[in-house]
């Protein structure tokens, strides 16, 4: 009798220890998709990684953060910083601060210490109109000393729109300048990139085929008012390359922009830019998810965000220039045809494994 | 055993609930009483013919009265596993038709006469296909299905501004509203970056069409995703949806569907279809799309044979 009750209590505990272990050896067979990533400060960068020249500045989770030799810093709180960009003098920084309703432009050091607020987006106390806040995002300083942005003025009822607009860093927006005239229900235009002369950025708009797509633009002027928006500026793309995302190289004569063929991919494309036109595209990057690419300002390279493997957050990777040397050709030749893409002998390099950066934030690289 | 019944518990208890509401599915002692969850996809059919499912998205805020929502919106998918080719199209919710349940009105109003059952009988009828298996989702099971398999990546084809976005899932006064600004460009989003993406429309000059684009770009991301998706992650994802979802498909289906969905790797072999004019134009009793049938019909049948 005893010895039954024992065999008996020990097939229980024996039941216990093996349904428990099923369920525990189950849980760790799990995908790991939805783990949340790391903060960049949690641990360093691969250390197989680059050690990147200069300084990045990054943004995840609401908080922009500085990586100087393989080290990350958080420079922000977590508190809807995003956007980081550099004076061209790299003294300061300009970043935006996002609140559920509106956003505004900052000047900060670059240990990310707010010097002055630029806009004043909220709506005014007791409105309960949600449309009487505003939005002001890709804050660029431009070598004339302006500020250009993307801001959500003019509007009307639902035709909510970013329009390009430049602004003096000691005055505010409402003595600000409207450089582009965006079209109505498209999203309207972004990423100011100031030049020397004018402005690149990126006009959305409905294509021939009824569909939104973005193209690169240049302006060589503000907008004048009155004039139809129709043939106001240059386009650089064409709809079919649907681009977005440029970033003119540190010489000046190349743009990197991001195109998807009107599909749901997103390649790194590089052109030459003589200061009017792109010349010929060059596929960088055609196998992965690529944002927000992002000269060396060395010319060592380009920086840009993807996921890592798979399909998942975005990481920092960075493409030596060996990757994308120049193509020979014996006759410039500007225009959207597309060279082959090069048999990357340098592959890219991912610098950080379990981020999750902001791919919709620009890098911001001083060297 | 007992450890891997209590694991998958919650996957066979979603499955319990939500599906056998309109096509007969498994019983639930039949999902209990298999060896094992894992086992089963383990020992799953793969599917073999081609096979269409009718997905439904609605409001499911305090707007409205438990299971009598309307279908924000309706995609109908046709999988063709021999050529690994998938075709969506967007049916537009404001759609005039004669719905299943008697008279006319807007297609999605079927749902909240006749639940599921009512808004495929409406759909077969009047696009003369023949549907397998539906899946219905509110708007919370697609923010919270999207947040447990870890987000999702989508190139988001324009800003996507919008000062009047209702402010109604998470209680509180449901004609509430407030701004969302999702921006242009490849980017990860949660479930309510997602689902912002999806149903915005007062930006977007084709409204509810526009919007449609934008769910079929969210549908594909959701695929994407998936494909790193184990058995032993269905737990967490039944946890986390709880009733915000209904279907037809029971689990030994989706298993068996997880190769195929694996093998779809070529973007092209997806086509997305959406009934813009000519085939649909306004100006419908109370603010309906028109059908123009005698276009509609012959693309259908082209791709929904």
């Amino acid at each position: 009798m005893i010895q039954r009750v024992g065999l008996g209590l020990a097939m229980v505990v024996l039941m216990l220890v093996s349904s428990t272990v099923t369920f525990v050896y189950l849980g760790t067979k799990t995908s790991h998709i939805a783990d949340l990533p790391q903060k960049p400060t949690a641990a360093t960068p691969r250390a197989q990684a680059l050690s990147l020249s200069g300084t990045i500045y990054i943004a995840q989770s609401g908080a922009i953060y500085s990586l100087t030799a393989g080290r990350f810093r958080q420079i922000t709180p977590e508190a809807g910083w995003t956007q980081p960009s550099l004076y061209p003098d790299q003294s300061r920084l300009l970043a935006v601060r996002r609140f559920a309703l509106y956003s505004d432009i900052y000047i900060m050091s670059r240990f990310g210490v707010v010097q002055k607020r630029l806009t004043s987006n909220v709506a005014p106390p007791r409105t309960y109109d949600p449309g009487a806040n505003h939005w002001a995002f890709y804050p660029r300083l431009g070598t004339d000393g302006r500020v250009y942005l993307s801001y959500d003025q003019p509007k009307g009822g639902y035709a909510v729109v970013f329009s390009i607009w430049s602004m003096s860093p000691t005055s505010n927006i409402k003595q600000g300048k409207l450089w582009s005239n965006a079209d109505d229900y498209t999203g309207g235009d972004v990423q100011p990139i100031p030049l020397r002369q004018g402005l690149i950025y990126t006009k959305y708009s409905y294509g021939s085929n009824d569909r939104l797509t973005g193209q690169l633009y240049y302006l060589p002027s503000p907008y004048v008012r009155g004039r139809p928006a129709t043939g106001w500026g240059t386009a650089l793309t064409t709809e079919d390359e649907d681009c977005r995302s440029p970033q003119v190289s540190p010489s000046g004569k190349q743009v990197a922009m991001i195109c998807t063929y009107q599909k749901q991919v997103s390649y790194l494309v590089i052109a030459s830019w003589n200061g009017k036109k792109l010349g010929a595209r060059q596929r960088i990057i055609t196998n992965q998810m690529v944002a927000q690419p992002t000269w060396a300002p060395d010319g060592s390279g380009i920086a840009y965000l993807a996921p890592g493997t798979g399909n998942g957050p975005f990481q920092l990777w960075f493409l030596p220039s060996a990757g994308y040397a120049p193509q020979p050709s014996p006759t410039p030749n500007y225009g959207p045809i597309v060279t082959p893409s090069p048999l990357l002998a340098v592959k890219p390099v991912q610098i950080t494994t379990n981020n999750g950066f902001d791919a919709t934030s620009p890098l911001a690289w001083a060297d | 055993m007992a450890g891997g019944l209590a694991y998958f518990l919650p996957a066979a208890e979603l499955a319990f609930e939500s599906t056998g509401q309109v096509i007969t599915s498994p019983s639930p002692s039949q999902l209990l009483l298999s060896p094992s969850a894992t086992q089963t996809s383990a020992t799953a059919a793969p599917v073999a013919g081609a096979f269409t499912v009718l997905l439904l998205g609605s409001d499911d805020d305090s707007k409205f009265k438990a299971d009598h929502v309307l279908t924000q919106s309706m995609i109908l998918v046709r999988v063709v596993p021999s050529t690994k080719q998938v075709t969506m199209l967007s049916i537009p919710r404001d759609l005039y038709v004669h719905l299943s349940t008697g008279g006319y009105g807007k297609i999605m109003d079927a749902y909240s006469y006749g639940g599921p059952g009512a808004s495929i009988s409406t759909v077969a009828q009047n696009f003369g296909v023949k549907i397998n298996d539906y899946i219905w989702i509110g708007l919370l099971g697609l923010v919270k299905l999207i947040d447990a398999i870890g987000g999702i990546d989508v190139v988001t084809s324009h800003p996507v501004l919008d000062d009047y976005y209702p402010a109604d899932i998470y209680g509180g006064w449901p004609y509430d509203y407030e701004r969302v600004a999702v921006l242009a460009g490849p980017q990860h989003m949660t479930g309510i970056q997602a689902m912002q993406y999806v149903r915005s429309r007062h930006g977007d000059l084709q409204s509810d069409l526009g919007r449609s684009q934008r769910q079929q770009q969210v549908l594909i991301a959701i695929r994407q995703k998936a494909k790193q998706m184990s058995p032993e992650d269905l737990p967490t994802i039944s946890a986390a949806l709880g009733k915000e979802m209904k279907t037809s498909i029971s689990l030994t289906e989706v298993a068996g569907m997880l190769p195929l969905a694996a093998s779809l790797d070529n973007p092209d072999s997806i086509r997305q279809l959406v009934l813009l004019p000519p085939y649909t134009h306004g100006g419908g009793p109370g603010g309906s799309i028109t059908p123009d049938w005698g276009r509609i019909l012959p693309l259908v049948h082209q791709y929904f044979p």
